[in-house]
This record gives structure tokens, sequence and C-alpha cells, in this order.
């Protein structure tokens, strides 16, 4: 009688749980309350019985003969539940592990009306082979024609009715002796060669390559328009299943196919235009989006295989991929789009180029990277502009792009950043002017330094300056910095320091033992920047051969 | 103390006989196995005290649960297995008193007494002072519980199908089906794989059904699942592999009946339509639903069915591919199914032995020789159906294959050694005299079909 009442409670536990458990992820604590509720309240349960078996009618769960759950609720029913697919009896065993309550949970919890699912609650139980929950099914329910068994039987003996055994019996001895068939005993080699292949299949669990390589062999038998349509759609669904699956090689094998087929004329025209088509289908929004939603979940990729199909698309995918860009979050997708577009980028700049239009400045300025890495001049018409961008991280990488792409009249285009008002961006362009390398660069960079407002900019900032005109070590150069270092002020004095201090440290990296008299003189300073950088200077012309 | 799963046990105690059999019991080596052998029985006896290892039917049993039957281990299960059966042994006892002493006089006494005439008897007596180990003899299936099994099995066949005629009618019909129920329906065969295996494959063995096509689909699953098993696949790779082979045929129905049901050789003509059915089968069932990978399986074992392992056969492809893993195993199975049915085109089925011959010489060529191998030892030389004449001038059926003894069948006898018909009893072949002769071995086999006795009259 107890017990009948625990269990009543124990069945509307269920009842949550299997509502609970659809509702909730594995992480979220609902979860495990429920998880460890059933646990509990089963394991207390089978406490005091070695076993607990539940019988069940179409709306009712039975215990030893007596009603312990009603409900008619063709939707909320657990009874009907288990009753519709044929389960009479549901047995749990005491020492049941939490795992398999959370198994059974989980099973009991699919939702399968509305999800898409080839099972029931029964071919799920008999996959999750449990050992503590056993379960009578009748098995009716699969019954298509009750008399056929009956009806097969009768026709099978009467077939055989008119057996002649004894006849047999007597030929039996005029026969030859039975020559029997060697049974070959079964190797380690062979164990090994099986096991590898059961391994293999189960390695290729998604099977997609080969199903795309059995479509295009479907496609020699096809007969008429509809027929190659609807190969041609299964092999674009095989095509959307292997990449959900993140299986790109599918998608490489698919591409060179189709390009092997239509060169080597296999097909006639017809299938070769519906080839064409799913061509476009793979560079479409549909897949590029489905190989974003693939990333953004997690996945990953060898880098040869998505260098190989970004390769392998063609130049209509690149806006596709770049709205991709623009919506994934995470950091380890957008980098895996942005490796495809260096590749795919190439075989069109200007559709490229449409990305710089983007509202979102981190697009940009991943496009201007992708240019960058691209290396072709003709990008830069489109990253001047870009030199104007309201956003000071497009701005820099549009500064740094240019000043790789090595444009004839860069150091005109990039001086004008040398004035910009946010100092990241100075920094920025003077590097970029400082690598052109030219003598207008030079120029350009000495005019800034003796440019009224520059000593009061930071030292950080100076200090790149004198470091860009470093790399000009001639005498006016030399002279410059060593005739900064004589120079003295009572005025603004700390200023005047820091140009010393830069100037100090862009002798040492010039590595010029003559300014070493200037540089001994000045080590004893009481202000410690420059000492900082005196000593530094004096370390690297030691270490590069002159004398201290 | 960590568990061992029970697989490594009997796998142990099959590396004790075996190093016992090659090396002397003071022999480092099996001093070694026997504290292995120890070392893995600890931990359950906290559970259960004594450990039991039973043999029942062709499976061991860890302390009455089913060992699985592991594909690393499977030489060394069929060996301890045989040498069990050789000694009548049928159960061993290991109390957790048991001392490495006790077990090398177990493996000493085991290894005797399979020299005796009545090894069981030799076993028991030498290990009569050994407290710590008890044996028990092997026992043989109850019969009545055979029966009872024997009425499930049949069930489950027709069930299975009557199923696949409703499926395959309902295809042509265009109207819907339900997977689920297709899973279910070879769930309860791969069931039945796990622990009737000879009583399912003795339904494979009647024929001259009226409804070919659906015996034959179910045939064939079966037979595949039979092979899975013993190559080791898991239970839901059996499932994949059952519904495959259950569907591998479903391109047939779009053949005109006129040419299915013809008694005379098909036309050139003919023979092109027919030869249609796998790439009708591959659409088929990759319209039945949306892609996944049993419709994937399904599309491509219905697809190459009949291309060979070679790649002879039909239909010829463009790019020469390894053919699948299921459809090589699918293949083993429709052949011999059909080779051994009377079909509308070829009304002379081939007996079961004589069908194996014939694959003997394909195996390598037209059929995987490795797979082909597991095959031959799941059906035996002389599989199920086979007419047998024994040198007892019994006649009879082989009635049941032992995976152990592959020409030591159990045969069911229909005329007894005087010469006089009988109503059927059936006998073992591995069954020995007192002077350890076998009682019973076949010399002849003939063809049942042409005189149409049939294991139906029996089986049914």
């Amino acid at each position: 009688m107890v017990l009948t009442e625990e269990l009543k409670g124990f069945i509307n536990t269920l009842v949550k749980a299997k509502k609970n458990i659809r509702l909730y992820p594995e992480n979220n604590p609902m979860y495990q309350k429920t998880l460890n509720d059933v646990y509990r309240h089963l394991s207390d349960l089978l406490h005091y019985v070695d076993e607990i078996s539940l019988q069940f009618k179409q709306f009712e769960i039975l215990y030893d003969g007596e009603v312990i759950y009603r409900n008619e609720d063709k939707e909320e029913s657990l009874a009907l539940f288990f009753f519709k697919d044929g389960v009479r009896e549901l047995t749990f065993l005491r020492g049941i592990p939490i795992e398999e309550v959370e198994d059974f949970l989980r099973i009991i919890s699919t939702d399968f009306e509305r999800q898409m699912v080839d099972d029931d609650v029964v071919t799920l139980m008999w996959e999750r082979d449990f050992q503590f929950i056993k379960y009578v099914v009748d098995d009716t329910i699969l019954v298509e024609d009750e008399t056929y068994e009956e009806e097969a039987v009768k026709q099978v003996k009467e077939a055989v009715s008119d057996a002649d055994i004894m006849k047999a019996y007597e030929e039996a001895f005029g026969l030859e002796k039975t020559e029997e068939v060697t049974i070959v005993p079964l190797t380690n080699d062979d164990i090994q060669s099986i096991v590898q292949q059961i391994e293999e299949e189960e390695e290729d669990r998604d099977k997609s390559q080969k199903l795309v390589y059995l479509l295009f062999e479907m496609l020699t038998y096809a007969r008429g328009r509809s027929e190659y349509e609807e190969i041609i759609n299964l092999i674009k669904e095989a095509i959307r299943y292997a990449v959900n699956r993140g299986n790109l090689e599918t998608v490489i094998y698919t591409i060179k196919k189709i390009e092997t087929a239509i060169k080597d004329r296999t097909y006639n025209e017809e299938v070769n235009t519906l080839l064409k088509g799913v061509q476009y289908f793979i560079n479409s929004n549909v897949i590029i989006s489905l190989l974003g939603d693939v990333l953004e979940a997690g996945a990953e990729f060898e880098e040869e295989v998505l260098e190989e199909l970004a390769e392998l698309l063609s130049k209509e995918a690149i806006p596709h991929m770049i709205k991709v860009l623009g919506e994934l979050q995470n950091i380890s997708s957008r980098k895996a789009i942005i490796r495809m577009l260096i590749l795919l980028g190439r075989k069109d700049i200007s559709l490229l180029a449409k990305g710089l239009s983007d509202r979102r400045w981190y697009v940009v300025r991943n496009i201007i990277y992708i240019m960058r890495q691209i290396r072709d001049p003709k990008g830069t018409e489109y990253i001047i502009p870009l030199l104007r961008h309201p956003d000071r991280r497009v701005k820099k990488e549009a500064i740094i792009a240019l000043g790789e792409l090595g444009v004839s009249n860069a150091v005109n285009l990039l001086k004008d950043a040398l004035r910009d008002g946010d100092e990241s961006v100075r920094i920025t362009a003077v590097r970029a002017i400082s690598q052109l390398a030219s003598p207008l660069s030079k120029k350009v960079i000495m005019e800034s330094i003796k440019s009224k407002d520059f000593r009061e900019r930071d030292f950080q900032e100076k200090k790149e300056f004198f470091k860009a005109l470093a790399r000009w070590p001639d005498e006016e150069t030399i002279d410059y910095f060593v005739g900064l270092l004589k120079k003295r002020s009572f005025f603004r004095r700390s200023r005047l320091e820091e140009m010393k201090a830069a100037a100090a440290y862009a002798l040492g990296i010039i590595g010029c033992s003559d300014a070493l008299e200037i540089l001994n003189k000045l080590r004893n300073s009481k202000n410690p920047l420059l000492k900082e950088n005196i000593e530094f200077a004096i370390a690297r012309i030691r270490d590069a051969g002159g004398r201290a | 103390m960590q568990v061992e799963e029970p697989k490594h046990i009997i796998n142990q105690l099959a590396v004790l006989v075996r190093t016992g059999m090659i090396h002397s019991t003071e022999n480092v080596a099996v001093m070694k196995a026997i504290d292995r052998f120890i070392h893995l029985m600890r931990p359950y006896f906290e559970e259960s005290d004594p450990l039991r290892i039973d043999l029942i039917g062709e499976f061991f049993y860890l302390n009455e649960s089913r060992v699985r039957y592991p594909l690393e281990y499977l030489l060394n299960f069929d060996y301890l297995s045989r040498e069990f059966r050789r000694r009548q042994l049928g159960t061993v006892k290991f109390s957790s008193q048991v001392s490495g002493a006790d077990v090398k006089e177990f493996i000493k006494a085991f290894i005797r007494a399979g020299y005796s005439n009545t090894p069981f008897e030799a076993l028991e007596a030498a290990l009569e002072g050994v407290d710590s180990i008890q044996l028990e003899r092997l026992k043989h299936v109850q019969e009545e519980e055979g029966i009872d099994k024997r009425r499930i099995v049949k069930k489950t066949y027709f069930n299975a199908v009557s199923f696949t005629k409703g499926v395959m009618n309902k295809l042509k019909a265009g109207e819907k089906v339900s997977i689920k129920k297709a899973k279910r329906v070879v769930e309860s065969m791969v069931d039945l794989i796990l622990e009737e295996e000879p009583l399912l494959l003795g339904m494979t063995a009647i024929k001259e059904y009226d409804d070919y096509t659906y015996h034959h689909s179910v045939n064939v699953s079966i037979l595949s699942i039979a092979i899975g098993q013993k190559i080791g696949l898991h239970r839901r790779a059996l499932t994949e592999l059952g519904l495959v082979a259950l569907f591998h045929d479903i391109g047939k129905m779009e053949i005109p009946k006129e040419i299915l049901n013809k008694p005379t050789a098909f036309t050139e003509e003919e023979w092109e339509i027919v030869r249609r059915h796998p790439y009708w089968g591959a659409r088929t069932i990759l319209k039945l639903k949306g892609l996944d990978r049993a419709a994937i399986l399904g599309a491509i074992v219905a697809f190459e069915h009949h291309m060979h392992y070679d790649h002879s056969g039909y239909p010829k492809v463009r790019e020469l591919r390894n053919i699948d893993f299921y459809t090589r195993i699918v293949s083993i199975a429709d052949q011999y199914d059909a080779m051994t049915s009377s079909r509308v085109y070829a009304r002379v089925p081939l007996p079961p032995d004589k069908a194996l011959s014939v694959m003997m010489e394909r195996a390598g060529t037209q059929i995987d020789p490795v797979l082909f191998k597991f095959f031959v030892n799941m059906v035996g030389v002389y599989p199920v159906g086979s007419l047998v004449l024994l040198d007892t001038k019994e006649m009879g059926l082989v009635y049941e294959c032992n995976p152990l003894f592959a020409d030591r069948p159990r045969v069911m006898i229909i005329v007894d050694s005087r010469g006089h018909k009988i109503d059927g009893y059936i006998v073992d072949l591995t069954e020995k005299d007192e002077s350890g002769r076998y009682v019973r071995t076949i010399v002849k086999t003939l063809d049942p079909n042409k005189y149409k006795i049939n294991l139906a009259e029996y089986l049914l």
C-alpha cells in the first residue's frame, strides 16, 4: 500500500521530468535537479523491492494490478505515450545507475510528433540496450496481415506434399561420396582486416561522398528531364547534408566531379546545364550561410580543406561569404572565412571591395586585411578613400595596406595621416611611410618631426617617429639626432629631454659609434627617461661593434 | 578494484588453456596467465561468490549474464567453446578462495581430460580435492523451451515477410511507409539472431513460397544480420544492415510483372530492364524520406548489390570505387538465398551445399573472400536444409549448423538406418561413442529439391 502511494509520486516525478528534460539544456540546474529527483525517487523505491514492474493500458499505468496513474489526455498521458508504441510492461531493476536513468529520461522526452525521427520509444530503448530497464512489447502493431503466416505455411506445405523421400533414400546409395567444401580457417589477418573495415565504416558515418558518387553514376542511367532533375536535386540535397555535417570534402569532391563531367562531356547537354545549376547552388547564399552556421556551431576544419574549397568556389560566392563574415560572432569561425576569402577574393577584387562599404567597421577592416594578403595593387583604389573612414581601426588598416601594397604615390596619400587627430593613426602612418623607404618618405617624416607641434606629442609617438627616421642613417639624420642631444634649453625642458631620449634611442638603433661621445657625456643625466634611452643606445652601439 | 569487462575473463581463460597446452603448467608463461586470470576474477567476488562461467548454446555467460562476442577475441572464444564442448563441460564455478595452485590443477585436469573417452568424468575426478572449483556437465537446451522459441521465431519471420510485402505494395501505390515500423521489424530479427540464430537461419532455408520477392528480402536481411553478428557489428549497426538488406531489391517493384513472372529465359531487351532495378531501387529509397545515414546506405546497397567484388556484374559504373562494406555482406546473403531458392526465371534451385561450392569458386572475384569465410563458418559446410545420408544409413535434413564444428551439424533424421520413413528426430553429429569415435558422419549429400523434400514439413 505504502509502495503504491510512493509509486504514484514517482510517476508524477516522471511526468514532470518528461517535460523538464526536453525543456532545459544539460548544463541547466533545472535539468540536473530533475534528473536527480527521478534517480533518488527510483533508488528509494528499489530499496524496498528488487524490481518495479509497471503495466501499461491505453490510459492507465498499473502496479501489481492496481491503477497508479490515469490520464486520458492524448497529448499528456504518460500511459498512452508508452502504450501506442506497443510497450506493455516496463521494469526497473535495483542497482540502476544514474546514466541509465538519464538516457531513459532523454528517450521519453523526445518529441516524436514534432521531431522528424525514424524512431519510437521502443527503437530508442532497444538501441540503448538498457541493463537495468526491461520492457515487454506487443508487436502486433507491426503485423500488416494477421492471416499471412497461416496462409504461407499452408501454401508451402502443399508445395512439398508429394515429397518422394524413399526414392531419394534409394538413389542416395548409388551416388558418389560427397566432396566437402573445405573451410578455410579464419586467420588473425582476416579478423584484423574486418576490424579495420568496421572502423572505417564508423569513421565514414555520413557517407555523403559515396552518395554523391552514387548519384553521378545514377545520372548515367536516368532517362528524361524529370529523372535528371530528380537526381540533380538529390545532389543538391547531398551537398546540403554534407555541409550540415561538416563534411567539406564531399563539397570539394562534388565540384571536381562536375568540372570533370562538363569538361569531358560525360553527360548530355541537358544534364550539363543542370550540373551548372549545382555549381551555382554550391556558391549560393544557401550553402555559404550553412557553412557559416556550421562554423559558428564550433565545427573545426583542416586548413587545407578550407583552402581547397576556397580555390574551387567561384567568385559568385564572394558576396555571400562577406555577408557571413559580418554575421559570425566566433573568432575562429571568422578567421576561417577570412582565410577562405583571401583565396577566393583574388578571383574578383571588385566584388571583394563591395564589402568595404559595409556599415560594420570590423567587416571593412577584415576586407582590407584580406586585400593586404591578396597583395593585388588593384585593391589600392578601393582602399584610398578609407583613409578618411570615421573609424580609426579601419583607417589604420587602410594605412598599413597602402604601405604594403607599394602604390607609387603612397607617401603623398599617407602624409596627411601623420597629422591625424588620433595618435595611434599617426604612429601607424609613420610606420607605413617608413616602410615605403623612398626619399620622399624621409622628407615627409623629417618635416613632420620638425613641425611646430611635434615636440608636444607623447614620448611614445616621438620615439616611433625617430625610429622611422632611423631607417635612413645618413649624415643628415645623424647630425639632426646628435644636434638634438647637444641642444640646451631652460624652457619646456622636459619636452626637449623627451626629444633627446628619442634621438638617443634612434642613434642606438642605427648603431652609430660616432654618437658615443655625446651619449657618454649625457650618461649621468638626472632625467630617468633620457638616462634609460642613452643606456639603451650605448649598449646597442657596443653590441654592434662600437666602443663605449 | 577496477572491474574489467567479462569478455576479458573469458578470453584470459582461453589464453590460459592455450598456454597450458603448449607449456608445462610450471612454466612462467602459464603462471603469469594464472595470476592474471585470478586478478581479473577478484573484483567479481565482491558481487558474487562463486563466480560462475557457463557455456549455453553458442555463448558464454558470466554470473548468468551473456558475454558479448567480441571480434578481437573471436578465435579465443571459439577455441574455448570448442574445448569446453569436447570435455562436455558446461559450467565452472570459482569461489573467492581459489588459489593459483587450484587454477593450475584445473588446467592440468582440463588438458588431460581432452584425451579421455569420458572427459567430463575425468575432469571431475581430477578436481575432487579442489573445493574452490566446481564443475557442471554441459546441458542441452530443453526441447519444450525450444518449441516455444520456435513459435516466436516463426512469428517474427512471417511478421517480417508480411510487413515487407505491405511496404512494397504501399510504395508501389505511392503511399508513405513507416521506417519506424521497419526498424522494429528488423530489431526483432536482430534480437533473434543474437539469441536464437540457428532457429532463425532455419527459417531462411524453407523455400517454395509463392511470394518469393518478400521472403527473399527477409531471408537476405536475416542472413546479412547473421554475418554482421559474426563479424562483431554492434546492435545499432546490425539494425542498419538488416534494414538496408531488407530493401535491397526494392527496385524490382518497377519491373513489369510480365517480365518478372516470365517462366522462360529473358530476352536481351528484358534483361536490359531487369538490370535497371538497382538504379530504380536507389531512387525509390532516396525519395522515401529525407537524407540520413539509413537512406544513403539503403540506396548504396540497392544500387551495388549486383556489382561484384571485382567490379564485374551490373550496373556498370564510370568511376571505380570500392564496393561498400554493407553491400559486400548483403551481396553474399543475396547470392546464397537466390541460388538456393526456386525463382520464376530459375525454377531449379541449387542444394545449399552446392550453392556454397559455387560461391566458394566466386570468392575473391565476385565475392569478398574474407566475408565469405565468415559466412561459411556461420552456415557450416552443410547449411540448414541440406539433405544428407549418414554413415549409419540414416537420411536426414540438416536442421541446425554448428559454428564450432562446421561439418558436424544437427540433423533431423527422416529415414532410419533400416530404411523406414520416420517422423523425424534430431541428432547431433558431434556426439561420440564410448571409444571416442563420432557416432554419425555425413557421407553423401543429395538435392532435396529433386525429391521435393523440404524443411517446411518439419520446421513449420
